[in-house]
């Protein structure tokens, strides 16, 4: 619409604008072409079997920063029960597998549809609510989620968990890497492609404030719909995922700590950014895991960096990106 | 049911209500006041305990003196975290303050968790009981622990009332949950009452931490049982409404042991979660909501 | 700096902004002892954000506030009003769940002269009788007029050197203006300085000493009220006559 004009430029166009306009339509940032360059030749530089595993862990916490941030950035609505949705997903698709003996590509589009449609009705629960109360309401969603994942034991044999097959008979962490890398890239298209749509402007009229979006002709109940059940789908696919990956699900990913640990990769990351929490994942997982005398400090730091993210720079990481590469844009400029 | 069963329920409900009440008027009065959604309450509560622990088995102390003291304790950590913490954050960023305040307050609790886990480690520091009596009511065996723990919470949230009504600073601390421009120009020093606001806050938990030793005993996680409860009840209650925290600690107390009996552990947890929701659902502003911003009246 | 005698409150090329939106440009003005100052101006002009910065709820961007001889540009309000100077807003900033008495008590909590507060409490029921017969009722529950009373009761309570209200006559039926006007006309006898903040140009100028006239947060015009009335230009802008 309006930014459509804006960005139509007055001088005859040089090809690499338009070729740069075409790839950041699609969101293809130098940041997002070179992260997953760099991820789909890992089997070049990462042999290491426990390096393979690291890879996978941060892409799955960075894709669930990514989709938390779909909400939280955009609509400004933070789902605290967002591990519930993503131990829904863990569930639906084990269980799928499981009981009816179907490959997990019939689990994890099952895992999403169902964590899907609990959103959705998540959704259509935080509907009269605003601010602290959407929080609120899907805490208590997830938190539901947990306790009934622990007292269907005929269904899930409660806290002792149900073990989960491999994904694919004799899958390698690099198979799961690379299945976790396309489903992250499809995720983030998907994702992007919305936030730069109608939708995205729609988003941000929602967040800013539901009841005047509601007076400005936007309809704020369907975008605030699409929003959670998009995002909860998404999460209950990479729990799907996740659930494959370690073999084993209990009622404890779904814990609130899990939310927390999410919400802080996504908060570092910058809030509204997307990538932002892709990259804080790559960037905080791998130090913790390596620095072993970290571990038992591992919480503090994220907690610490939480609070001083907030307090100082509530831009996060994407902020200081922004930052750096207005000084640099300017700086050729003036040349 | 038989009678006997019936009493026993409502008893212990009553019991814990008390608790509750006590968690939960620590909490409304903290978003009431300084619109803190406040999800590190939990970790007074064992910071409390902990304390309460050191005291009355290590040092020897009188019960009575261990749990003055945790109260004490707590209320130096919340005075300390305010400061250190909420007020940078209300001096450098003010839009969106309860979302921010309610994240920083996320990375707070996980701080203070990991923070016991490395001083204390994961072991579990209870004591069997602080005093070695029991008291017979209504036909049922009673230990003086859980009375006096009730008395504590009805006495420390009376005491709390009367400073809320009697007193100036009391007085003072209403005016800012209803109107801060106004009490500011009035003459009064919001940062000195917010700051006083959290340290009362987190004292109240506290002392619930340090009066339940013998019940539930001190270990880094411990604070989280606690605060989901107190949460329930804020939420029944209407979030800053300090009143309706004690009516709904004994709602939830009650409905806790009541269900609990009924339903066994697993779904007690999904019913009470389910009457929330629906709650929130119809009445967002709790049951004893109204739409003028107060902590007490 | 060289101060006239009795003057009580001096502001000079006040500037002041919200964010990046400069409102105050060069604001300056002067109230002495005793005096019944008004600030006139149309919507918008600014005369609100004039009462804010002197009273530390916005921090002025640049320029001196001098009160009793004291600078005070740039402390916090809780500071500023505890050496004297009250300021009644626009939208009053009742407590709305207390008794109007508990109100009442709140203004005193900053008492200069430490008399006893009891005494602080009859002299409001008695200038304002009503307020008096509703002590118990909750602020929130009073009618317009009697708010308007409880808030200037409330400004009243710390005995203020000076005391500025901002258009107290906001939104009232044309008695209770009356009403208002009178309570203020009253409390200056009684020896209040103060500066009022008005859109009621002609009763203002029929009770103000002098007044000041705001524009685009510029002072354009200023004077004493009996000279302002004739004045050309605020006749025909303000008053719509010639
Ligand atoms: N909190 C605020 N944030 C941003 N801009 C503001 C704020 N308050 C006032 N303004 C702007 O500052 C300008 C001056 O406002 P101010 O309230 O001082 O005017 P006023 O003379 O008191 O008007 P009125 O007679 O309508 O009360 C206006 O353009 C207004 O939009
Ligand atoms: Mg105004």
């Amino acid at each position: 619409m309006e930014s459509g004009l804006q960005h139509r430029p007055r001088t005859p166009p040089r090809r690499r604008s338009l070729l740069r306009a075409w790839l950041s339509a699609w969101g293809l940032s130098p940041v997002f072409v070179v992260g997953v360059a760099l991820l789909a030749l890992a089997p070049l530089w990462a042999r290491d079997a426990y390096l393979q595993r690291l890879l996978v862990v941060s892409l799955y916490f960075g894709a669930l920063a990514m989709t938390f941030d779909f909400t939280g950035g955009f609509i400004n609505a933070v789902n605290f029960g967002f591990a519930g949705f993503v131990g829904l997903g863990a569930y639906v698709a084990t269980l799928v597998v499981r009981n009816a003996e179907l490959s997990a590509w019939v689990g994890l589009p099952a895992a999403a549809l169902a964590t899907g449609l609990v959103g959705f009705l998540t959704g259509l629960l935080t509907l009269p609510l605003r601010g602290i109360y959407v929080s609120l309401m899907s805490w208590f969603v997830g938190m539901t989620l947990m306790a009934l994942a622990g007292a269907l034991k005929d269904v899930t044999r409660g806290a002792r968990g149900l073990v989960v097959p491999p994904m694919a008979e004799g899958i390698t962490t690099l198979g799961y890497l690379y299945v976790l890398l396309v489903m992250a890239v499809a995720l983030y298209l998907l994702l992007h492609r919305i936030i730069r749509s109608r939708a995205g402007l729609a988003f941000r009229a929602v967040g800013q404030n539901f009841d005047a979006a509601c007076a400005s002709g936007v309809d704020p109940t369907r975008y605030k719909l699409l929003n959670f059940t998009l995002s909860c789908a998404c999460a209950g696919f990479l729990g799907g995922f996740y659930a494959h990956f370690v073999g084993i699900v209990t009622p404890a990913i779904m814990d609130t700590s899990y939310t927390m640990e999410v919400m802080t990769l996504s908060f570092i990351g910058g809030s509204g950014s997307l990538l932002g929490g892709v990259v804080a994942s790559f960037l905080l997982i791998p130090i913790f895991d390596s620095l072993k005398y970290l571990m038992e400090y591992r919480l503090i730091i994220y907690g610490l960096m939480l609070i001083l993210v907030m307090i100082f720079y509530p831009a996060g990481l994407y902020g200081l990106y922004q930052t750096a590469a207005q000084a640099l844009r300017q700086r050729f400029q003036r040349r | 049911m038989d009678l006997l069963t019936l009493q026993g329920l409502l008893m212990t409900g009553l019991l814990r209500g008390g608790l509750y009440a006590l968690m939960a008027v620590g909490l409304a009065l903290v978003f009431g006041v300084m619109n803190i959604c406040h999800f590190a309450h939990g970790e007074y509560y064992v910071l409390g305990a902990y304390a309460a622990f050191f005291a009355h088995v290590t040092w020897g102390l009188h019960p009575a003196i261990a749990i003055l003291v945790a109260a004490v304790l707590s209320f130096l950590a919340g005075a300390v975290s305010e400061k250190l913490l909420f007020y940078p954050l209300r001096k450098l960023n003010q839009s969106g303050w309860v979302m921010n305040a309610f994240l920083l307050t996320a990375g707070l609790s996980v701080v203070l968790q990991s923070t016991y886990r490395l001083a204390f480690g994961t072991k579990y520091r209870g004591i069997t009981q602080y005093w070695n009596a029991s008291v017979t009511l209504f036909g049922m065996t009673v230990a003086a622990d859980r009375l006096v723990a009730f008395g504590i919470a009805l006495v420390t949230i009376s005491g709390l009332w009367l400073f809320l009504q009697k007193t100036p600073t009391g007085r003072a601390i209403r005016a800012v949950s209803q109107d801060e421009r106004g009490a500011m120009l009035m003459g009064i020093d919001l940062d000195r009452i917010q700051t006083l606001t959290f340290a009362l806050g987190s004292m109240l938990a506290g002392i619930g931490g340090a009066s339940l030793l013998s019940l539930s005993p001190a270990y880094p996680y411990a604070g989280s049982k606690p605060l989901i409860s107190s949460w329930f009840v804020v939420t029944i209650a209407g979030l800053g409404n300090i009143y309706g925290a004690v009516v709904g600690g004994f709602i939830v107390g009650l409905f806790e042991s009541v269900s609990y009996f009924a339903l066994g552990q697993g779904w007690q947890e999904v019913a009470s979660l389910l009457l929330l929701m629906l709650l929130l659902l119809f009445k967002p502003t709790g049951l004893f909501g109204t739409n003028i911003k107060t902590v007490w009246e | 700096m060289n101060e006239p005698a009795g003057q009580l409150l001096s502001v000079r090329h006040l500037q002041a902004r919200y964010g990046r939106l400069q409102v105050l440009w060069d604001i300056s003005l002067e109230v002495c002892k005793g005096e019944f100052v008004a600030l006139i101006g149309a919507n918008g002009a600014g005369k609100t954000t004039i009462l804010r910065a002197i009273s530390g709820v916005i921090r002025p961007s640049a320029g001196e506030v001098t009160f009793l001889g004291q600078s005070i540009g740039g402390m916090p309000a809780h500071k500023i009003s505890r050496t004297g100077l009250g300021y009644i807003t626009e939208d009053l900033n009742l407590f709305e769940a207390m008794s109007v008495q508990d109100n009442l008590l709140l203004g005193v909590m900053t008492r200069q002269d430490g008399s006893p507060r009891g005494e602080a409490l009859n002299e409001v029921y008695q200038l304002f009788p009503i307020l008096s017969q509703r002590r118990r009722q909750l602020a929130g529950t009073l009618s317009g007029g009697e708010r308007r009373m409880l808030a200037l009761g409330r400004g009243l309570m710390s005995h203020p050197q000076l005391l500025m209200v901002d258009e107290p006559s906001l939104g009232l039926a044309p008695r209770l203006v009356l009403t208002v006007f009178d309570a203020l006309t009253d409390l200056h006898r009684r020896g209040v300085t103060i500066l009022l903040v008005e859109q009621n140009v002609n009763h203002t100028l029929s009770v103000a000493d002098k007044a000041y006239v705001v524009e685009h947060g510029r002072m354009v015009l200023q004077g004493p009220s009996a000279e302002l009335l004739q004045n050309e230009y605020l006749r025909e802008a303000y008053l719509g006559r010639r």
